[in-house]
């Protein structure tokens, strides 16, 4: 190595170390930032938190935290024309729903055929995001029963239930006072008093209550089976506590139950559970099983904050032959609830306040927050997905299993880093803290070079590091055993150090290759976390060549000139 | 100057039947273990057979066993539980295979039991691993390429930097490296999954670096020795030269996987296993595998080396 060459590597060293600094700073400043610094960023400056978040090494979702799905699209019921862009609509779809996350950089992938896979980093609200990613989005409107008719229906489960619960403990029954089925008969009666839980307009006018009814279901029992399981009744809905939920469903599968019920009358639960009063709810509506209206006419839909009354609402349009149906049907039902419904389920059941054309809004009832207009207004954005999509891989990462890989994996390649500088310091002495040097500047570029490329650390990634401190030391202990080798031979320091570094480098290029050799086939076929295994090796092998040889070189060629070598 | 090891002088090759023997027998347990994956019959983890694992705490006190009967009292008797130490107490990891398409309600379904069995006692999930069965063969088929493709780019590898004998002793001891490393496992009744397969992968590229620097060492002094003493006699010096280089790096790499496996957690405790019981067989396949090929070889069919 010539004074000038030595002169160069000189300067291109301090270059790299300057350049990996410069791409590690923003990690080193996010990553040392205190939770209430970064809370106050959040508030103050939140572009300055987001670039700073882009600039840092990614962490994989596996240390974040966060949801990986792999949806697949059941292609099986479509035509041979709408098959050819099935997955790709679905794609868009789902793209669509994931925006309205505001998760910083979702991925979002077509796999193989017909997958798709979608990830979420760092999400907290996973069942919200699962119910949503995963709906088939069957986007139906269906007019509800008339609430005399649910009346007597109901009436009518409750006779055919009575008779049979009659058949079964008619020992049990006994003669109920006159009093307390005067009691009970006022209850029914509060129960049905109507509620406007929201409303469906083109102007906005709502109003809106919350209006609940508890029901001691013992004295009802024998009675109304069916009726005293609805906790509440709120206009058009039934309210059902999520532990009776079972027994309403087995009582509605009754075939006895079953004949009772119009042929085209059906009942449907709503998409969701929710809480009043400190209980958790679930809402049963008695639908038209005829679909008024269906999903393909609707071209957008968007959550609004707030209308005049402070309520949060949705705006949608519709085709224009989409606004002609709606029109007639609007203008057909005014008052009466138009359910939302989504794969089977009501997302909601609006009352129709006026006759809408190809614009309207839907206003939320009750306590609706603005994230129920949100989802409500994604639902209705999908339209009609083209195909079913079902949930094939489901992979949550929480925060508890997160931040514990973090800690170990953190703690682990730290102790192993300096087992690793400890021993190569003990058994080569100078020489070994040289090498020491060398795989501290590997570990600072590798990271700066993960950093720049945007690559993401996962936790095999960090086992992928460990290793490479492990492995980069390796080429030092060949270059040194050699130079050992052949300073017992007699030579002189100079002759050694050229003959060390020489021999030893064949064995050195070719344990590194067949190394990059797997990282790159791991790079190709493995899923996130290996992948960033596979990128964590084969970059920290290929930099171990610069940094134990080629760094270590420059340092041994001024050793040259000792009169006693500490190796 | 600190050394491990003095000048040796142990004579390795004369050792080479009973390493024969060892190698042999957990060979069979490797090839059993393989055939076994391709069969998909070993204990393949969820990731390849399908299944879901759930991880989360309860608020109060949970012994492990009642967690396991009330588990099997609803039908999941193969159920995999683990207590595991997190910063929140009463953690656990619940594991089940099944072949069902839809994970989600899977998750949804042992949250349900969970709920029934312990009323008073809330469950609170914190991670999730559902894998239809669908996803897990897909995973097989690219694992199985990922093998293949590897394996051939090494011994692609081999073949061009080696000449032919050398190449051929280099890559059945890379085989016989991942073999070794498969039936310790199959005997341990370790889980194969897609750590384990990339953990086999990774120890096919560096299990080979002991046998490479081995070579390099026997070829240089083949071409010295090639006057005075005999084959054997300079395999086996070759091997006492490069003996404590062969040690001292396997050590350093074996150190940190030590730790990794100690420290790193139970995602990538298996893992590291694999990885620290492939360096151990590749820096002894390199001298009572790699060598004695070459040297039985030269023994057959005698050659001068150039």
């Amino acid at each position: 190595m010539t004074q000038k060459t030595r002169s160069y590597l000189t300067v291109l060293i301090i270059f790299l170390i300057l350049a990996s600094l410069w791409y590690l700073y923003p990690s080193i400043r996010l990553w040392t930032m205190s939770e209430s610094k970064k809370q106050t960023l959040k508030t103050t400056e939140p572009q300055d938190l987001i670039s700073l978040e882009r600039k840092a090494l990614n962490l994989g979702l596996d240390l974040k935290g966060g949801m990986h799905v792999v949806l697949q699209v059941d292609q099986s019921k479509l035509k041979e024309n709408e098959r050819r862009d099935a997955v790709d609509r679905a794609l868009e779809i789902i793209r669509n729903r994931v925006d309205q996350f505001g998760v910083t950089e979702p991925l979002i992938q077509k796999q193989g055929g017909d997958r798709v896979i979608v990830e979420l980093p760092g999400l907290q609200d996973v069942d919200r995001a699962q119910a949503l990613i995963g709906q088939t989005a069957q986007l139906e409107f269906k007019l509800l029963e008339s609430q005399e008719n649910t009346t007597a229906i109901l009436k009518k489960i409750d006779e055919v239930l009575a008779q049979k619960e009659e058949a079964l403990f008619e020992e049990k029954e006994e003669a109920e006072s006159l009093e307390e089925a005067k009691e009970k008969k006022k209850i029914v009666e509060d129960l049905f008093a109507p509620e406007e839980p929201e409303s469906v307009s083109e102007a906005s006018d709502t109003t809106d209550t919350a209006s609940f009814l508890e029901v001691e279901e013992e004295d009802l029992y024998t009675e109304r089976p069916f009726t005293s399981l609805l906790e509440g009744f709120g206009g058009f809905w039934l309210g059902v506590p999520i532990e009776d939920k079972p027994k309403v469903e087995l009582f509605l599968n009754n075939p006895d139950v079953q004949a009772v019920i119009p042929e085209d009358d059906e009942f449907a639960w709503a998409t969701r559970t929710e809480i009043i009063q400190g209980m958790e709810y679930q809402k049963l509506y008695l639908l038209k099983k005829r679909t008024e209206f269906s999903g393909k006419y609707l071209v957008d839909a968007r959550p609004m904050a707030r209308d005049e009354y402070g309520k949060p609402y949705v705006n949608f349009k519709l085709t224009k032959e989409g606004g002609r149906r709606f029109a007639r049907l609007t203008g057909a039902n005014i008052k009466k609830p138009l359910a939302i419904i989504l794969d089977g389920r009501v997302e909601s059941a609006p009352e129709i306040q006026s006759k809408i054309r190809d614009e309207g809004r839907i206003t939320m009832g009750g306590a609706a927050t603005f994230d129920e207009a949100v989802d409500l207004s994604i639902v209705l954005r999908a339209g009609a997905l083209p195909a079913p999509v079902k949930i094939i891989e489901n992979r949550i990462i929480g925060p508890s299993l997160g931040q514990d890989s973090i800690r170990k994996g953190t703690n682990s390649a730290i102790i192993g880093f300096l087992a690793v500088l400890l021993f190569m310091a003990i058994y080569y002495k100078l020489s070994g803290v040289i090498a020491d040097f060398a795989v501290l500047l590997n570990l600072t570029f590798l990271m700066a070079v993960m950093a720049a490329l945007d690559a993401t650390l996962t936790l095999p990634g960090i086992a992928g590091i460990i290793l490479t401190v492990g492995m980069s030391v390796d080429a030092n202990v060949l270059i040194f055993e050699r130079i050992r080798e052949e300073l017992r031979t007699g030579k002189t320091i100079r002759a050694a150090i050229d003959a060390g570094y020489k021999r030893a480098l064949t064995a050195i290029i070719d344990a590194n290759i067949t190394t990059l050799i797997t990282a790159g086939v791991l790079f190709q076929f493995g899923t996130g976390p290996i992948k960033g295994f596979a990128v964590a090796l084969s970059l920290g092998v290929a930099i171990s060549l610069f940094t134990a040889v080629v760094i270590t070189r420059v340092i041994f060629e001024i050793r040259k000139g000792y009169r006693a070598l500490s190796i | 100057m600190l050394q491990i090891l003095k000048k040796t002088n142990i004579d390795f090759i004369g050792k080479r039947y009973y390493a024969f023997a060892v190698s042999g027998i957990l060979m069979i347990f490797g090839i059993v273990a393989f055939i076994a994956i391709f069969l998909g019959k070993a204990d393949l983890g969820i990731d390849f057979a399908g299944g879901t694992m759930l991880e989360g705490y309860f608020e109060e006190p949970v012994r492990i066993g009642e967690l396991r009967d009330a588990m099997s009292r609803n039908g999941y008797d193969d159920a995999f539980i683990q207590s595991l130490h997190r910063e929140v107490p009463h953690y656990f990891l619940i594991r089940v295979k099944t072949t069902i398409e839809d994970v989600t309600q899977i998750a949804e379904d042992i949250l349900g039991v969970l709920e029934k069995e312990f009323p008073d006692n809330k469950f609170h999930k914190d991670s999730v691993d559902g894998i239809g069965p669908s996803v897990g063969k897909t995973l097989q088929k690219q694992a199985r390429l990922a093998v293949l493709i590897a394996l051939v780019g090494i011994l692609l590898y081999i073949w061009i930097r080696f000449d032919f004998r050398f190449g051929v002793a280099a890559t059945l001891t890379t085989l016989h490296d991942v073999l070794l490393v498969l039936g310790i496992l199959f005997i341990l009744q370790r889980e194969i999954t897609l750590l384990i397969v990339t953990a086999l992968l990774t120890l096919a590229g560096y299990s080979l670096n002991d046998t490479v620097v081995l070579f390099d060492r026997i070829r240089e002094n083949l071409k010295l020795f090639r006057k005075k003493g005999g084959f054997a006699s300079t395999i086996n010096a070759s091997i006492n030269e490069v003996l404590s280089r062969t040690i001292i790096t396997s050590l350093t790499t074996f150190l940190v996987l030590f730790i990794l496996f100690l420290v790193g957690g139970e995602v990538v405790h298996d893992f590291a296993l694999a990885l620290m019981l492939g360096i151990i067989i590749g820096t002894y396949s390199s001298v009572f595998v790699a060598s004695p090929i070459i040297l039985e070889w030269e023994r057959k069919s005698p050659k001068r080396f150039k």
